[in-house]
């Protein structure tokens, strides 16, 4: 290809190229609109967040402290004829089984929601709640059953997803959470965790 | 009103400079991101989180190249990284073809000049065809274009050329149509 023939060659390629993923007009007002309603859900869940999780501890310990008296003085009466775990691990399996059960009712929603297109995202905010708890669950005796404390593990990993999801989210994103969904068979063990022969659950999940 | 002086208005806390700075500036980037992705949810997206990471991020900008450059940069990568997850998700759950496969198989099956040029756009390397969209496509200079590619100036220009002769090495069937 003599120059005449590359110098051609490119010009006709600029040219032919202008019709490779031409732009439509730019949907500048829509766009706006998104971008600050984005920027505001950013900075009110900047604002949010904090508080949240301060009422959440405090709201959690106090319901462990009410849970821990009152196991404590059922156990007392029973303590001879059916020894069992100590009060404080009794609290905490107590309080685990509703968390699990609200976990399970938001990766359910979650996956049910995420086939159907755009996930709401009052998903991020409710992920966001039960991080708190999961963390609070983490370190408490609770996660002393090691299926409980990996299955936590692995609930934090897919709720910091989830909360961390922007509005209307990247579909990309939502389907690599349902597939550490499938692939970490986190709804199957959430359904099915019970007791561990030598741990602290029996009863309670 | 420059961009200088809607910077320093949006910092003092004006909604009206944001919005202006906003239009100045949106159809470049809505282009460059349609351009990069091909669609227009996925555009739409990334010009949304482009202006967001800008806004918040106002107080880092020094002023020290231009505020177009600045903000393309972050519109490139925004773009990339975006792109660059699509291509993870596509590949694990459809095995496409490679790149060069995809322009081999299909020379035959798709005699038309303007799609086969589009295949062997998207077929090109991710680095050549960023630089090929933003120069020959979009206009671009490879000043600006080394600035919002953290590279030097003479990577993009012999990217470019890179690009060019594979693009030319894909039409060749075309050579006749293309040149006569």
């Amino acid at each position: 290809m003599n120059e005449n023939r590359e110098d051609r060659f490119e010009r006709e390629l600029k040219r032919m190229a202008q019709d490779y993923h031409r732009p439509p007009e730019t949907p500048r007002d829509e766009m706006w609109a998104r971008i600050t309603a984005e920027r505001a859900r950013r900075r009110e869940s900047m604002k949010v967040v904090p508080l949240r999780r301060w009422m959440t501890w405090s709201v959690a310990a106090a319901a462990v402290l009410v849970l821990g008296v009152a196991i404590g003085r059922w156990s007392m009466n029973v303590k001879e004829k059916n020894p069992g775990p100590r009060n404080e691990e009794m609290a905490y399996r107590a309080a685990a089984a509703p968390y699990l059960t609200r976990t399970e009712a938001l990766l359910t929603s979650f996956r049910a929601e995420s086939r159907t297109g755009k996930v709401d995202a009052d998903f991020a905010a409710q992920a966001q709640d039960l991080l708190v708890t999961t963390r609070l669950m983490l370190n408490s005796p609770a996660a002393r059953d090691p299926r409980l404390a990996s299955l936590l593990q692995d609930l934090e990993t897919m709720l910091v997803q989830i909360a961390q999801l922007p509005a209307g989210n990247d579909r990309n994103d939502v389907d690599l959470i349902n597939q550490g969904l499938d692939q970490r068979s986190v709804m199957l063990r959430l359904r099915t965790i019970g007791p561990t022969p030598g741990t602290s659950h029996r009863g309670a999940l | 009103m420059d961009d200088r002086e809607l910077i320093a208005r949006v910092r003092a806390g004006e909604p009206a400079a944001e919005r202006a700075l906003y239009d100045a500036h949106v159809d470049r980037v809505y282009r460059l991101s349609y351009r990069m992705a091909g669609d227009d949810d996925l555009a739409r997206d990334f010009t949304q989180e482009t202006f967001i990471r800008a806004f918040e991020r106002l107080d880092t900008f020094r002023g020290e190249s231009a505020f177009s450059t600045w903000l393309h940069s972050i519109a490139t990568t925004v773009a990339l990284n975006g792109l660059r997850k699509l291509k993870r998700f596509r590949k694990r759950e459809t095995d496409i073809e490679e790149a060069d496969g995809v322009t081999a198989s299909r020379a035959n099956a798709e005699p038309d000049l303007k799609k086969r040029l589009a295949q062997a756009i998207d077929a090109l390397p991710e680095g050549y065809r960023t630089v090929f969209l933003l120069h020959d496509v979009e206009g671009y200079t490879h000043e600006e274009i080394g600035a919002a590619l953290a590279i030097e100036s003479g990577t993009s220009k012999a990217q470019l050329s890179r690009a060019r002769a594979k693009l030319r090495i894909a039409l060749a069937d075309f050579a006749g149509e293309w040149i006569g």
